[in-house]
């Protein structure tokens, strides 16, 4: 038998079981719409990028990194000086991190502002606020790890926010927590979190997520889609893939040279007792939330201020995720008003951090 | 199928049956599992100090205990009497410092300022510092959470 013949044979041996060619006839012929706002047609796969770069780096410092009380900073200490090159992988994660997050915030402000989760793909939407919120909670978990004076506060702060919500709050807290308190359990918890539980939910939901993503084809803005005219495509595969992978190349250089020259600082290790250290500021992505409770007044007509302020806070949330069931009317005014909200957002968002970092 | 004078169906029967078992298994799974998941966390109901160390400390200053696993301070005041707080801010649990010359706690967490008395003066929290029981027996300087014995 020729080689090709064999070839042939095998492909249609793990067809015949698998039936992967629906799906490869499915990416064959799958076009991609061009129009204006085809460059956000980009963004979700950098986040891919990024959460692959997490996965890998994130699994070499595993094999180093000692989640506990007495060995966390010291095991990051090592990495950052013994470990042949673990300086750059420890700062390619760290950096990536945020790469990532600044992806998912620009991805779904794009979505917001083109409401592209317009029907059928409210559920598409609704994935990708809990891959949103899942993102965050890796930021917030990897952020302790180090265990140094600002990665405790920080945590005490931000697992002490939930406390305020009535009733279920106290419960938030000490699941976070594993007691009423900040101690090794928790270090030792968010490990659990950072590098088992949050990769099996985010993982799951991107499945479904990839999954919708498909069977729905890509959205058009509603301008374009009101002209009703046939809009210029690009075949998927090669082209699409083929100019992906040059973003993905462009994204990884910058990755890479920010990683190196601007590695992560690690201060001494934390002490439990000692005082907060001044300077306390969460990562950048928290910054607008962190603002916002520190000028929220202490008490609001007898009503603690931190309640009201986390509530509000839920309560946008919740909007978040059932965005494309209020903006129903996409193409009238309260769609206009909607797609004005994400800019006050970004502006409110930008305005509030920027007042941070000053103050 | 269903008797002439009976209530249920065999199935709502069968169903009754089953589901309530399963309620009760999965109740009984769930309730050790939460357990688990939320580890008793007691704060200790007293902590003990050698009075020796605390004696000769100066008026207007402030010595360090650990409280369970959060810190505690004992100040003395100026009149040689002495107070313990617990030294965790009571807005979002940052640990606070004494500032003698200023005569205040601080929360460097959001710039949270108490006086001399543990009681809140600026910034976002919204009650004064907690404080312990003292009292003296012996050699021992006897440092008790309100309301225990
Ligand atoms: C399977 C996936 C992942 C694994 C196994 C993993 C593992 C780890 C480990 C062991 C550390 C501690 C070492 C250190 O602090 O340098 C860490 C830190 C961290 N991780 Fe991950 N990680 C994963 C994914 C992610 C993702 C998706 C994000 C964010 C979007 C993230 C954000 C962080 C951050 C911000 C730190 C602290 C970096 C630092 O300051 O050192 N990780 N991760
Ligand atoms: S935690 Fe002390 S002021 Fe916020």
């Amino acid at each position: 038998m020729s080689s090709k013949g064999q070839k042939m044979g095998l492909r249609s041996w793990l067809d015949d079981r698998l039936g992967v060619s629906a799906v490869f006839g499915f990416l064959r012929d799958k076009k991609i719409p061009q129009h204006r706002h085809s460059v956000w047609y980009y963004t979700g796969s950098a986040i891919l990028l990024f959460f692959a770069i997490q996965m890998i780096t994130g699994f070499m410092l595993v094999f180093y990194y000692n989640p506990t009380l007495e060995g966390a900073n010291t095991s990051v200490a090592r990495i950052m000086t013994e470990i042949p090159l673990g300086w750059i992988i420890r700062s390619v994660h760290s950096w990536s991190a945020s790469f990532m997050i600044a992806f998912v915030f620009i991805h779904l402000l794009s979505i917001w502002i083109t409401k592209a989760y317009r029907k059928p793909r409210e559920l598409t939407w609704i994935s990708g606020v809990f891959l949103l919120l899942i993102s965050l909670a890796f930021g917030f978990t990897g952020y302790l790890l180090p265990w140094d004076d600002l990665s405790l506060s920080a945590t005490k702060v931000g697992t002490d926010i939930p406390r305020s919500i009535p009733v279920v709050g106290v419960w938030v807290t000490r699941l976070l927590r594993g007691g009423d308190d900040v101690t090794g359990d928790t270090l030792t918890r968010f490990f659990g979190f950072h590098v088992s539980i949050l990769p099996l939910f985010l993982l799951t939901i991107l499945a479904v997520h990839i999954y919708l993503v498909q069977k729905q084809g890509m959205s058009v803005p509603v301008s374009d889609e009101k002209k009703g005219k046939k809009l210029k495509e690009l075949p998927f595969w090669p082209n699409f893939v083929y100019r992906e992978m040059v973003v993905w190349l462009i994204l990884t250089g910058i990755l890479f040279s920010v990683a190196i020259f601007f590695p992560p600082s690690l201060e001494k290790a934390a002490d439990l007792m000692a005082p907060a250290p001044e300077g306390l500021r969460p990562e950048w992505y928290f910054l607008f939330l962190f603002q916002m409770l520190k000028i929220f007044p202490s008490k609001i007509l007898f009503i603690n201020g931190d309640t009201i302020a986390v509530l509000l806070i839920l309560l946008g949330i919740i909007a978040f995720f059932f965005l494309p069931l209020i903006d129903s009317k996409p193409a009238e005014k309260k769609g206009k008003i909607i797609t004005a909200a994400a800019y006050l957002f970004i502006v409110f968002a930008v305005a509030m951090s920027l007042w941070s970092l000053l103050s | 199928m269903k008797l002439k004078h009976s209530l249920f169906t065999r199935r709502q029967f069968l169903n009754g049956i089953l589901g309530g078992w399963f309620g009760a298994l999965a109740a009984s799974v769930l309730y050790p599992a939460l357990k688990f998941v939320f580890p008793p966390t007691r704060e200790p109901d007293q902590v003990i100090l050698p009075f020796s160390d605390c004696e000769d400390m100066k008026l207007n200053t402030v010595k360090n205990f650990p409280w369970g696993s959060k810190p505690g301070l004992l100040k003395k005041n100026d009149d040689g009497s002495y107070t313990a707080f617990v030294a965790v801010c009571t807005h979002l649990d940052c640990n606070v410092t004494y500032l003698s010359d200023q005569r205040k706690f601080f929360c460097a967490c959001h710039d949270g300022w108490y006086d001399e008395s543990g009681t809140h003066i600026g910034g976002p929290p919204p009650r004064p510092l907690r404080r312990l029981i003292l009292s003296i027996e012996g050699e021992d300087l006897i440092i008790k959470r309100e309301g225990v014995e």
